[in-house]
């Protein structure tokens, strides 16, 4: 059984502090997490549930919904109090779902990237389409939709990326193994976009 | 009653990149299933949101894995998209010192018909059920997706019940259409119940406007979206009309996700991943 609360306690008590634009903080109480950006403010309305780390994260600072959880637009202006790490764990994954778990797999081994084409090869319905991108396309829309996310892409359009993964550090690495959905759903569009 | 410390549970949800609230019934039912500590560990994951199901399987502990899909019926996701994504080999899949054990989504359960009549009962509590007309709505024109067989197949069970004057399908885009629904119904009072997992466009907007409760976008998810849901009973073309919102948002499907657990050991018997870890 793998033991993903550990590894998170092994990160806090190696000084990890940051993941994506969450800052960790140990407090009497536990551990607080605001937004990097809100380190110094003492003005903030403290939240004491994981849960509520859900709804924190739906929205951005302008109420627009944050499908991409790891784009960098994490809304401002919050303070979560947690008494433990497996609390911490809960609400990391509402923040940035599978992260922890993914960089977990990673340091293990036992995290296998997936090619774009590969991902777009097994594509049926509605997403079959993107199958049809060309490489240049491909190319570019990985450049520009990708940018907007924080994570390190770990795999490329044929092949896995040859830039070596961030380590487990100070920041957590935000690890992407194979094309979101969002992505595919963008090679669609690419694609219909050329063909009418 | 089910317990399974040693085990984890997967809800496997549509997801949206549009509506931020489609998710939100999968996150509920998956809380109050945490909370009910029946499950060593509850997790979601999505389509069209993260965790993907691609990367739910990193975030799991447990060796021990049920797989419920929060879908309204069997179709293109339960059958081809879920299994694809998760690489399943079919009901149970073992695989690195794991067992992946794939239950029937939570809309298969004999169950959703209590369910339904719940949640018209609930939404109109002092109505005579004799002298109401009651509409089970779904999208109609699905690709390739069963839902409306579902539709039908819990208007005939709650139909056979007897409670209701008469229970009646309807559909947003395909007869019979739901904005008709005052010719199609014989009795005074109306109950309308949106056959969806959860809220969003078509229950905040679009069947509102079919049932000419709101003649003006609302925009999903605003305060004023969900007012639709509280402004009952509707005193419409000379019927008393009561509007339900999404069926996957009864609290009470936290229980058959649970149920459709103990359904799949009680089918294929309790695998435990130690016997997967000699296969592998």
């Amino acid at each position: 059984m793998r033991d993903l609360t550990r590894f998170l306690s092994e990160w806090l008590a190696d000084g990890g502090r940051r993941i994506g634009q969450v800052a960790i903080t140990p407090i009497a109480t536990g551990w607080e997490l605001r937004h990097v950006d809100n380190l110094g403010r003492t003005d903030l309305p403290v939240k004491t549930s994981a849960e509520d780390a859900r709804h924190l994260a739906n929205l951005d600072d302008t109420g627009a919904f944050r499908p991409l959880k790891t784009a960098p637009n994490l809304p401002h202006g919050w303070c979560l109090q947690l008494p433990d790490v497996a609390t911490v764990r809960v609400a990391l994954e509402y923040f940035y779902p599978a992260m922890v778990g993914v960089a977990f797999s990673h340091r293990l081994g036992k995290l296998a990237p997936v090619s774009l084409r590969v991902t777009l090869g097994r594509q049926t319905g509605m997403y079959r389409v993107t199958q049809k991108i060309t490489d240049e396309q491909a190319r570019a829309m990985v450049d520009g939709f990708c940018a907007g996310c924080l994570k390190h892409r770990l795999w490329e359009l044929e092949e896995p990326n040859a830039t070596p993964a961030p380590a487990v550090a100070k920041a957590f690495p935000l690890l992407c193994q194979e094309a979101c959905n969002l992505l595919v759903a963008e090679a669609r569009k690419v694609v219909k976009s050329t063909a009418t | 009653m089910l317990r399974k410390p040693d085990s984890a549970l997967v809800i496997a949800g549509h997801g949206s990149t549009l509506n931020p609230d489609s998710a939100a019934p999968t996150y509920d039912h998956a809380e109050t299933l945490r909370r009910s500590g029946l499950f060593g560990e509850v997790h979601c994951c999505f389509w069209k949101e993260e965790p993907s199901f691609r990367q739910v399987l990193h975030l799991i502990d447990r060796d021990d894995i049920y797989v419920v899909p929060n879908f309204i019926s069997e179709g293109y996701f339960t059958r081809t998209v879920i299994p694809r994504e998760f690489e399943l080999d079919g009901p149970v899949t073992q695989r690195g010192g794991r067992v992946i054990k794939y239950c029937d989504p939570v809309g298969n359960h004999p169950r959703m018909t209590d369910l339904l009549l719940h949640r018209a009962v609930e939404v109109a509590p002092e109505v005579d059920l004799s002298q109401t007309t009651l509409f089970i709505v779904g999208h109609g024109t699905d690709l390739n997706e069963n839902s409306a067989v579902a539709a039908k197949r819990e208007v005939e069970r709650i139909q056979a019940l007897g409670r209701f004057g008469e229970v009646r399908n309807a559909y947003m885009e395909e007869a019979p259409l739901i904005g008709n629904w005052h010719e199609d119904s014989a009795y005074p009072n109306v109950i309308v119940v949106p056959f969806f997992i959860s809220d969003g466009l078509h229950s905040y907007e679009d069947i509102p406007v079919l049932l000419g409760i709101s003649g003006e976008s609302l925009g999903a998810a605003s305060v004023n979206a969900l007012e639709v849901f509280k402004r009952n009973p509707y005193q419409l073309r000379g019927r008393t009309l009561y509007y339900a919102s999404a069926i996957g948002t009864e609290p009470l499907l936290a229980d058959l996700i649970a149920e459709q657990v103990a359904a799949f050991d009680q089918q294929y018997g309790v695998i435990n991943p130690s016997a997967a870890a000699a296969v592998t």
